[in-house]
């Protein structure tokens, strides 16, 4: 080869080496775009409707029952002297005793609180459809899939991650929960989908007695020839896209996951996973999530709660379940950064609810003579959110009463930002154009 | 005249074609027809109660509860990857003593039998000869592995993802 020849070709092979797009060891074709805030995100949907009056502004009883008793129920997540008369949002008889706190320093210590920001929907599947697509349709049908993309499709596609490193954890199988883990969006869909469990569920007594007997394979000797027969019966039988019944993990991630379910009965029945001091309901929810961060350490975990959706016939219970979700979300975060070294200092960790609840209350009185609030109105798209964790401000409260800032839609750019996708998912056009990142509205 | 005649002959010639003694049919004979079709057409997943209940009457020759069947629905759907759960829930099964399975021995011995057996079993079709020549293949090639028993085959075959579509 001529030196002239030689040197042309080197240059050519040279510049198209550095303008092609070439495939990341996680398979992703592109280098991230914009520098990764953190490692993970753990998004926590403080969700079944929380009203702003009762919550970040603290008028307990004075803005809802016409009482003069006003305080702070989340004293985990906001600073706040907490109410002096009327305490019936504890634990015990009455619920006169509040739960211990759980941090040092609260999240609003911690981290940046957005005090008014504004909800797309006042209903709880179009809310959560909302939170986990950060698109601002709010007209999604029940039992069908989001129309667009979710935050779990946007980080696998993106991001590049694979099946068992996005998770998203349901309090139940209602209200269409199992099929926010991924959209029906023709260019992303299952094929990027997270795995999806609602714990109390699978590892309840319904599980127990469905899987707790599974048999456990030998990795070498049984699992591979069986799914080798397996994998031959599906490539000769072919799926559309379309009708895939769930999401697909890998043989060696479908391994992890049938060695997780085993092992989580095991621990279960000894007492070893790691639950809220106080448990039961969204704090079990909570409990089964920080066992799954333990074990997978995923990049993104969204867990949703709902306890307090019982606003709607009983206000007490509602408190009640609006404390000990303020305990369980202090918990998790508590666990991550001090039980869990490969994500402790590595996580940002966001919550929302899905919906705020109305203005006026509604007839029905419970055994304190309390009355309940629905959601629907124009109270009903007032929330409150916030993050924190690596690069996030610490004691920043951004926006208030008389000024809102921030909608929920912007959780999903937001976590694309962390995670390092942000102008891909911009590009992708599918989410709320008024939608920005948190980071930006700070 | 001529015409005239012919005219009356080609009536008459007519007449006794035209007029014949009706058979009565006492054979029927049957048209040759494939019993069992192919995975072409299988386009409709089952739920997962009908999924389970076939399952069930396939390994125990029995039928689930409306119970049983209520509850592993309830389970399926607290669990993202569908296909990940039922191989969970087949095992649970496999460690049953009620489950019938065929031996080890006819797998190993009858091999050809065994796989069309299966496919009929499980996907209501015969093997194609692709099929049957990749099994053959891997369970020879699997004999002197103590571990492979017609029990992997079987929740291999359950947890395809031909099998959760009729």
């Amino acid at each position: 080869m001529k030196r002239r020849e030689f040197v042309k070709k080197a240059a050519i092979l040279t510049a198209g080496s550095a303008a092609m797009p070439y495939l990341l060891p996680s398979g992703r074709l592109f280098a991230k775009t914009n520098t990764p805030l953190a490692e993970h995100v753990v998004y926590v949907i403080f969700g079944g409707g929380l009203r702003q009056q009762d919550s970040i502004l603290q008028r307990y009883l004075a803005d809802s029952q016409d009482f003069a008793a006003e305080g702070n129920l989340l004293h985990n997540i906001l600073e706040g002297a907490p109410p002096t008369s009327k305490i019936a949002y504890g634990i015990g008889e009455g619920g006169t005793q509040p739960i211990p706190k759980i941090l040092s320093r609260t999240i609003q210590k911690q981290g940046t609180i957005f005090a008014e920001m504004r909800a797309i929907s006042g209903g709880h599947y179009g809310g959560l459809n909302s939170l986990v697509t950060g698109s601002g349709v709010a007209g999604q049908g029940l039992k069908v899939r989001p129309i667009n993309p979710t935050v779990f499709e946007y980080a696998r596609r993106f991001g590049g991650f694979k099946a068992t490193d996005t998770w998203f954890i349901g309090n139940s199988i209602g209200n269409s929960l199992p099929l926010l883990n991924s959209s029906n969006h023709p260019d992303f869909g299952l094929p990027y989908g997270a795995n999806f469990f609602a714990p109390n569920i699978t590892f309840g007594s319904d599980g127990y007695a469905t899987l707790q007997n599974a048999k456990i394979y030998h990795p070498q000797e049984e699992l591979e020839p069986m799914y080798k027969m397996k994998n031959f019966l599906d490539n000769s039988f072919n799926i559309k896209k379309g009708d895939m019944p769930g999401i697909k993990n890998t043989d060696d991630e479908r391994t992890k996951i049938k060695e997780f379910i085993s092992n989580t009965f095991i621990r279960q029945a000894a007492g070893q996973l790691p639950m809220p001091p106080v448990g039961g309901g969204d704090g079990s929810t909570m409990g089964y999530a920080a066992e799954i961060l333990r074990v997978f350490k995923p990049k993104l975990l969204v867990v949703n709660m709902s306890g307090i959706d019982g606003c709607h016939s009983n206000f007490t219970g509602y408190i009640q379940a609006m404390h000990r979700a303020d305990h369980a979300l202090g918990f998790l975060w508590n666990y991550i950064e001090t039980q869990i070294p490969e994500m402790s200092g590595k996580t940002i960790m966001c919550f929302v609810p899905e919906c705020g609840r109305n203005q006026d209350h509604n007839p029905i009185m419970d055994a304190n003579d309390w009355y309940g609030y629905d959601h629907g109105d124009a109270n009903s798209l007032r929330v409150f959110g916030g993050m924190v964790g690596p690069n996030v401000p610490s004691n920043l409260m951004v926006g208030n009463e008389a000024n809102p800032i921030g909608k929920v839609t912007d959780f999903n750019l937001t976590i694309a930002q962390i995670l390092g996708y942000k102008s891909e998912v911009q590009s992708a056009g599918l989410i709320d154009p008024q939608a920005k990142s948190l980071f930006d509205r700070i | 005249m001529p015409i005239f005649k012919l005219a009356v002959f080609s009536l008459v010639v007519f007449f006794f074609i035209q007029c014949t003694k009706e058979k009565i049919i006492t054979n029927y004979e049957v048209v040759e027809t494939p019993s069992y079709g192919d995975n072409l057409n299988k386009d409709k997943d089952k739920t997962n109660i009908e999924f389970h209940s076939i399952l069930t009457t396939n390994l125990f020759q029995k039928p689930s509860s409306i119970n049983e069947l209520t509850r592993t629905d309830r389970v399926i759907q607290s669990c993202g990857d569908k296909t990940l759960i039922n191989e969970v829930i087949i095992s649970n099964y496999m460690n049953t003593s009620f489950v019938k399975l065929p031996t080890r021995k006819f797998m190993i011995d009858s091999t050809e039998k065994f796989i069309t057996d299966t496919y009929i079993r499980f996907f209501i079709r015969r093997p194609t000869e692709a099929e049957k020549t990749w099994f053959i293949n891997f369970i020879n090639a699997n004999k002197a592995n103590p571990n492979f028993r017609p029990e992997l085959v079987y929740t291999s075959f359950s947890a395809s993802d031909e099998y959760m579509f009729y």
